[in-house]
């Protein structure tokens, strides 16, 4: 998967995700699932990553599943527990775009992405490099966060945790912070709509167009005996 | 900013002074073309450069022509590591891709940082963002390079490096103009010196006329300390207010504090230095609870939790950067909060009490605006304006002095000094500025390998 052009995965795992949006199967999600789980191995994602982020979605899979299974309408199922089947479908959809997401951005290198969308799809410098730029900057708005916070307590204030007058100095603060790395990357040179060369250069091989084709024909599999 | 009329020789190193908020900062923004751009109008004269406007040339010719180094290292870099900024920087430069590992190589090599190739920025001290932050700009090959107060928060053995460094560069025919409150830094290397005078103007002075450095600058802090000895002091020697007892800190496994331990008593001045991530700034947080740390931290004998250190105003903070203690939407809301804070209830805090805080640090005119829109020196003094009004025990101050020049350093040292000695407050403050801070304290601290050395016990 690590070695799949990253604008070519992002495309043909949007695919994916459309025919399952439209599937009501939920053997066809747990499929996809165990898919995604797989190829994450493959990739050679430690196990330990993938389950920490999976398991509040897991938790919003159950809860899902309750729902679906205690209230769903009722003519939903054509075999079985109808019930039952409502419950399944939800929940098992869940895990799907989860595992589809998780393989996404487990498995590809941000700059990659980026230099991959620009180069493929000609996003314009100025998009790519704010991304990356904004990307970088998600670190430190954490510590300022934590910081902020820490300024109300020394002044004997005790806002709820993401309370509107903590988000505000932080909002401030990432548009000060905005213009000050704006002029900065202006001032090396760089310029959002002329050319530029680029070091990292990616292209579309032929495992790329399989991959495509692999995603296409799946979502064709899921669609057409409806 | 009105009326600047200035020549500068690209043969020669220019140094620019003058008091904070003059427009010494708007002037090397003007001039890398970075305003009118991003701020400002230009409402008459012009600026040019080898006899061109920057501004008038797209962000690639203007960066041959004119490189700028920023004075705040954290802002300058859109990417993770050193090597990817660069790649990013020869991109803009449209270096084609197989010159540019060479280009890369030498660029990193002209600035003696090849070690840091491969290193996370966000994992770099100050004084190594400012070395790469160099390197990105020579890579453009510059005719001009300026300097926005590049040592600002650098050490002082590590700013002597970069000075010989940017010497070198001077050498190979770049123009440079500094803009610098540390005149001693550029002692012997500067061949010109401007400053701003009271109306604005840019005018050539000779280095005599500069403010002095070396043996003279430590006795106008020595004059300054005999000034404003403000009464008899409280200082109670038997008496220690604040303790640290076996304080460590570790950072993603490594040690930045090893077993500290230190009394503080009660009315002392204690200047903290060493060299830029030493740990002062950690030693700090430990002291107010703001990161983990083994050992225990007293305040008149007893062990205080983190909430308990903060909230009872006990002990007060200033942070380095007076933007990270705002926290009401106007100038008057901040004191307000402070004030209502300090006396546990809102009953008689009017816009008279307000006033009485705000009028004598000259922000009363401001007083409904947003804490964001002051100037650096106005946001300094409204913030320890802020912290004043509560009656803490201990107040800690990081970098109080950090960018001022040397009157705005003297009245913020005044101001701290007065309340240290008028309410017994003990003040712990960490500096660079090792005159300052030798001349001033009753205790210089050092910060070494994780452990807190006294260095000098000035005879009080």
């Amino acid at each position: 998967m690590r070695s799949i052009n990253p604008s070519c995965k992002l495309v043909g795992l949007i695919i994916v995700t459309i025919a399952l949006a439209a599937a009501r199967d939920p053997l066809v999600n747990a499929i996809v699932f165990v898919a995604c789980l797989l190829l994450l191995a493959i990739a050679r994602v430690p196990f330990r990553h993938v389950a920490m982020r999976m398991a509040p979605l897991v938790l919003v899979a159950c809860g899902l599943f309750m729902t679906g299974y205690r209230f769903g309408r009722e003519d939903v199922g054509a075999i079985g527990d109808p019930a039952l089947m409502n419950g399944l479908i939800l929940s098992s959809r869940v895990l799907a775009f989860a595992g589809i997401g998780f393989l996404f951005a487990l498995t590809t290198d941000k700059l990659d992405l980026v230099h991959s969308l620009q180069q493929q799809f000609r996003l314009p410098p100025g998009y790519a490099y704010a991304l990356v730029a904004a990307w970088n900057l998600l670190p430190d708005l954490e510590r300022e966060y934590q910081r902020t916070r820490f300024a109300f307590e020394a002044r004997g204030l005790n806002p709820r945790p993401l309370s509107p007058s903590l988000l505000k100095p932080m909002l401030v603060k990432t548009v000060l912070w905005s213009q000050a790395l704006a002029m900065a990357m202006e001032s090396r040179g760089f310029d959002g709509s002329a050319p530029r060369t680029e070091w990292r250069v990616l292209r579309i091989g032929v495992q790329d167009v399989v991959f495509l084709a692999m995603c296409v024909l799946g979502w064709a599999a899921v669609l057409i005996p409806v | 900013m009105n009326a600047v009329l200035a020549r500068l020789r690209r043969d020669r190193i220019s140094l620019l002074t003058g008091p904070s908020g003059c427009g010494k900062s708007t002037l090397l923004y003007l001039a890398a073309g970075i305003y009118p751009h991003h701020g400002g109008r230009v409402l008459g004269g012009k600026v040019e450069i080898e006899g061109v406007n920057p501004a008038s040339l797209p962000p690639r010719e203007r960066a041959a022509l004119v490189g700028m180094l920023f004075q705040n290292p954290d802002l300058q870099f859109c990417m993770d590591t050193v090597e990817n900024e660069l790649l990013f920087c020869l991109g803009n430069a449209r270096v084609p891709r197989d010159e540019m590992p060479s280009t890369l190589g030498r660029a990193l090599s002209a600035c003696g940082i090849e070690h840091l190739r491969s290193r996370l920025l966000r994992t770099l001290s100050g004084g190594e963002k400012q070395m790469v932050a160099l390197a990105c700009v020579l890579v453009h090959e510059p005719a001009w390079l300026l300097l926005d107060e590049p040592f600002a928060n650098v050490d002082d053995a590590t700013a002597a490096g970069l000075v010989r460094l940017i010497e070198r560069i001077h050498r190979t025919g770049t123009g440079i103009v500094v803009v610098d409150h540390r005149v001693d830094q550029w002692d012997g290397i500067a061949s010109d010196f401007w400053r701003f005078d009271s109306g604005n103007a840019l005018v050539p002075v000779t280095p005599g006329e500069m403010d002095p450095v070396g043996g003279a600058r430590e006795n106008r802090w020595r004059e300054f300390f005999q000034r404003t000895r403000i009464g008899s002091r409280r200082v109670d020697e038997r008496r220690t207010r604040l303790s640290l007892q076996d304080v460590s800190v570790q950072w993603d496994g490594r040690g930045v504090l090893d077993h500290v331990s230190y009394d503080f008593n009660a009315g002392g001045v204690y200047a903290l230095t060493g060299r830029s991530g030493s740990g002062k700034s950690t030693l700090f947080d430990a002291l107010l609870g703001a990161v983990p740390h083994s050992g225990d931290v007293l305040l008149d004998g007893l062990s205080l939790g983190r909430r308990a250190r903060l909230s009872a105003g006990s002990v007060g903070f200033v942070a380095q950067n007076p933007q990270d203690q705002f926290v009401a939407d106007t100038v008057a809301g901040e004191i307000r909060t402070s004030l209502v804070g300090a006396a546990g209830s809102r009953d008689g805090i009017d816009s008279t009490v307000v006033e009485q805080v705000l009028r004598p640090i000259g922000l009363w005119g401001h007083r409904e605006f947003s804490p964001y829109m002051l100037s650096q020196g106005q946001q300094r003094r409204l913030g320890v304006a802020a912290l004043m009004t509560y009656d803490c025990k201990v107040l800690v101050c990081d970098e109080p002095t950090y960018g001022q020049d040397e009157a705005h350093a003297m009245a913020i040292m005044e101001a701290l000094l007065a309340i240290a000695r008028a309410r017994g407050v003990t003040l712990l403050f960490s500096t660079h500025d090792e005159v300052m801070a030798n001349q001033i304290a009753d205790v210089v601290l050092r910060l070494e390998g994780g452990r807190l050395h006294e260095v000098n016990q000035s005879v009080v």
